[in-house]
């Protein structure tokens, strides 16, 4: 059961992330970009979880998880301050 | 440096040791415990904070940690029913928003009060904050009018204040309703 | 007794989901910039805490779901700071707040 659920929740993923990646490819301004790629970030840490539950192994793509997040956070702070410049 | 949170601080360290090894042998606990004492020595400058005008100083992590649970499961209730609220407005055909932004007021100095206060609000769906200044004055941009009246009710303020044992007071500054910035 | 703990799972990871879904929806529809953080910070959020909540109450308790609450814990803490910095330097840098006065000058934000 819960392996569909998890295959049911990799396809809606998927179409977030691709909805997501039209957004980051129109919306006006850099912000909006920066917006739809820390949404697609914190899919795809769901989306490993997720791949850890169909392949069976979720004992290592947890791990690999985790530091996924810590790293999309610490890379979305390091591109806003940046795009601050020196007011931030 | 006070030895109660030097100590506070080496035991989260440990735990996060133990949860990201996942090895309980003799070994790697003495392994980890050194690793966190040594670590903590040297992240225990970083963690004491400093108030705006520097005449008091503050431990990044000394809050009580049963006031914190109460203030989670607050926070989360709270992140449930107004998220339901939030999705409401957003799948609703008419898309009945109206965006404005408010400025608040408080009197904390305890840097970490101000920073987990602009995370609540930020967290708590309908606003976010836009800007905080080290006096405390916040500028929050609210979607509906309902978002704006839960921070002028100030609920959020009380239980932050609570959290912290600081100054529940705050004033509403500005409050023009949909000031273009 | 092990069904009925799958069932609840699957009940929160559906919901979870759903509110993925929501915040999509939300970026994809909301008019300007800082309607869109509401969307994407806040709902986002509670989606995927919902998700880990559940797979977390799949599991029980053993160390894979001490690691999903440490990441639930991450995501509770981190995505909050992640939203507040993004507005903050948009703010600095003079993004324009669309409100319902100046919808008619303002339209390249577009309600789409």
């Amino acid at each position: 059961m819960i392996k569909i659920i998890s295959l049911l929740a990799v396809i809606v993923l998927i179409a977030i992330i691709a909805l997501m990646l039209g957004r980051a490819l129109r919306g006006p301004t850099v912000f909006n970009r920066m917006n739809a790629l820390g949404v697609i970030n914190a899919d795809a840490t769901l989306l490993i979880v997720l791949f850890g539950y169909i392949d069976g192994r979720i004992d290592m793509y947890v791990d690999i998880a985790i530091s996924y997040a810590i790293l999309g956070f610490v890379g979305s702070i390091a591109i806003a301050k940046y795009l601050g410049g020196k007011k931030l | 440096m006070n030895v109660k949170y030097y100590f506070k601080l080496v035991a989260i360290m440990m735990i996060f040791w133990i949860l990201l090894s996942g090895r309980f042998e003799v070994k790697f606990l003495i392994y980890g415990t050194f690793t966190s004492l040594i670590a903590g020595y040297i992240c225990m400058p970083l963690l004491m904070l400093k108030s705006a005008d520097g005449k008091n100083e503050y431990f990044a992590l000394g809050f009580s940690i049963f006031r914190l649970a109460v203030y989670c499961l607050w926070i989360f209730w709270q992140l449930i029913t107004s998220n339901f609220a939030l999705a409401k407005v957003i799948v609703s055909p008419e898309l009945a928003i109206d965006p404005q932004v408010i400025r608040f007021k408080v009197n904390m100095d305890n840097p970490m009060a101000l920073t987990v206060l602009a995370n609540s609000i930020t967290l708590t769906p309908g606003t976010v904050t836009m800007n905080v200044t080290d006096d405390g004055v916040y500028e929050i941009h609210a979607l509906t009018d309902d978002a704006a009246e839960g921070i002028r009710a100030g609920d959020m303020q009380r239980h932050v204040a609570r959290l912290f044992g600081q100054d529940e007071n705050f004033i509403m500054i500005d409050d023009e309703k949909g000031a273009a910035v | 007794m092990i069904a009925i703990r799958e069932i609840i799972a699957v009940i929160m990871i559906v919901i979870g989901l759903l509110f993925l879904v929501i915040s999509a929806v939300g970026m994809l529809r909301l008019p300007d910039f800082y309607s869109r953080l509401h969307a994407s910070g806040n709902s986002e959020t509670l989606g995927m805490m919902l998700t880990l909540l559940g797979f977390v109450i799949y599991e029980g308790a053993n160390l894979i779901s001490f690691k999903l609450i440490f990441i639930f814990m991450f995501v509770f803490i981190g995505n909050p700071i992640g939203t507040h910095i993004l507005s903050k330097a948009a703010y600095k840098t003079g993004e324009p707040v669309w409100t319902n006065k100046n919808n008619e000058e303002n339209k390249e934000g577009g309600s789409n």
